[in-house]
């Protein structure tokens, strides 16, 4: 069987099942669902195959589709003495496409009306403030009152460009984490004896970030026994010295939990 | 029951500054007469510019009115001032907007549903557009929130109210398709059944297809 390649995209399972049965000239009503349910899966394939991401909703009509297949297949049972009621599988899945049915062509209606009504336009409410009785404002102050305001006035303003201007640089030169570790690791790596505050291994004093990315690497190096740290006094200098493992490189060097598990 | 000169010219004034839409009721304060009268006026006024086939008509918003201006001159307004363009709803978004104007009130997976695909982005697209608005929520389990059209939809697709709106069953299969389906059921039953040539064809391209 020739597929035509479609280009539209179909709006979701139903528009594709739709297509398919109108497509086959089947009725609604007596859809041959092997024979569509084929025809479904194949064009599955073919979007698949053009790169078109087959969302999952296709695929749970699909397993629906092939469900009701072998629904079909059974032969319908009846009871003795019963009505002979033969209840057709196919009828909730033919029912649900009508109701599809019903809304894409309601879809189509709202499409043309609102075609035509996006003609008439309205005017946006009036900024009618002109209008509104508002209290005269009178700026009461002397010349001593005023310059004193227009001044914090230009110094909030440039607190304000200060902030921007740092937090702009630091998202720019966000130092990683993995970055300050190996700087704070090579410090000790060369001079193994050398004892530094944990000042000395923090890039950017002022900086807030660079701070807490430094006291958390010192922290998980000392973790890792890379480093050693002491401080005699609470608040008092952080003494950082390296530790036994200083050397040893490996798996433990990343932050990788599961495999520190396994390892142990 | 006449309704007074000074109350269309003022209802007219109104309009004018106010823009948007203007409530009966808020008119019928301002003037000092009951809301029956003030409908009238409106009403009144609508026909007659209508009639005139003047520059402005009056657009009824379930129990507001406003100044709008006919199609026929939109062109002159667009050259005017180019006014903002508002991008047409997608196939998605008007199938969604379907379900919700005559299922309303609906929810999220209700919509989902009828459409048998997942509709999260487009009705969060339509709440952006304000075409929708929550409306409470359904009693179900979890709660979840019930979704329904706004005035700003009755706008959009040229409706006064949504009893406007055309009935379900318009929509329907065709007539001539449906006698004929009639007749393949009978009581709920299909009468034709799958001859075992058909059982032994989906048989086969079942064993091929798994």
């Amino acid at each position: 069987m020739a597929y035509k390649v479609i280009l539209d995209n179909f709006e979701g399972p139903f528009d594709l099942l739709v297509y398919l049965i109108e497509n086959a000239r089947m009725s609604i009503y007596d859809i041959r669902v092997a024979e569509i349910t084929e025809q479904y899966m194949a064009y599955m394939e073919v979007m698949e195959q053009a790169d078109a991401a087959v969302s999952s909703d296709f695929l749970v009509l699909a397993a629906e589709l092939i469900d009701l297949k072998s629904k079909m297949l059974l032969p319908r049972l009846h009871t003795e003495g019963e009505d002979d009621f033969k209840e057709d599988p196919r009828r909730d899945l033919v029912e649900r496409i009508l109701e599809y049915k019903q809304f894409k062509a309601v879809s189509q209606m709202l499409a043309e009306r609102e075609a035509r009504f996006r003609y008439v336009l309205e005017k946006p409410r009036e900024d009618i403030l002109a209008y509104t009785a508002s209290p005269k404002e009178e700026l009461i102050a002397d010349d001593a009152q005023f310059v004193r305001a227009f001044h914090r006035f230009l110094q909030r303003r440039k607190r304000l460009g200060e902030i921007r201007r740092r937090y702009e640089s630091s998202e720019r030169k966000r130092i990683t984490a993995e970055a300050r570790r190996a700087f704070i690791l090579r410090l000790f790596q060369e001079k193994p004896g050398r004892h530094l505050s944990f000042e000395d291994l923090v890039e950017d004093k002022d900086d807030a970030y660079d701070v807490a990315l430094s006291f958390s690497s010192l922290m998980e190096m000392i973790r890792e026994r890379k480093l050693s740290a002491v401080q005699a006094v609470p608040f008092g200098t952080i003494d950082v010295t390296a530790g036994e493992e200083i050397r040893t490189e490996g798996e433990d060097d990343h932050d990788d939990h599961t495999r520190r598990e396994v390892r142990a | 029951m006449t309704i007074t000169r000074g109350v269309k010219s003022a209802l007219e004034s109104m309009m004018f500054i106010w823009g948007d839409l203007l409530s009966v009721n808020d008119a019928a304060q301002i003037l000092n007469i009951t809301k029956a009268e003030t409908v009238s006026a409106f009403e009144e006024l609508k026909e007659e510019y209508e009639k005139e086939k003047r520059g402005l008509r009056l657009r009824r918003v379930e129990d507001s009115y406003q100044f709008v201006t006919p199609i026929e001159n939109a062109d002159y307004i667009e050259r005017l001032c180019r006014p903002v363009k508002k991008r047409r709803l997608s196939q998605s978004a008007l199938e969604v907007l379907a379900i919700i104007a005559y299922r309303q009130p609906v929810t999220r997976g209700e919509i989902d549903q009828v459409r048998g695909i997942r509709s999260d982005r487009v009705v969060d697209g339509l709440i952006k557009k304000k075409l929708i608005e929550e409306k409470g929520r359904s009693e179900g389990v979890g709660r979840p929130i019930l979704y329904g059209t706004t005035a700003n939809f009755l706008k959009t697709f040229g409706y006064a109210s949504l009893a406007e709106l055309p009935a379900i069953s318009d929509f329907a299969e065709d007539p001539d398709t449906e006698v004929e389906a009639a007749a393949l059921y009978e009581d709920g039953v299909m009468t034709n059944q799958i001859s075992f040539a058909e059982v032994a064809e989906g048989n086969t391209s079942g064993k091929e297809k798994a």
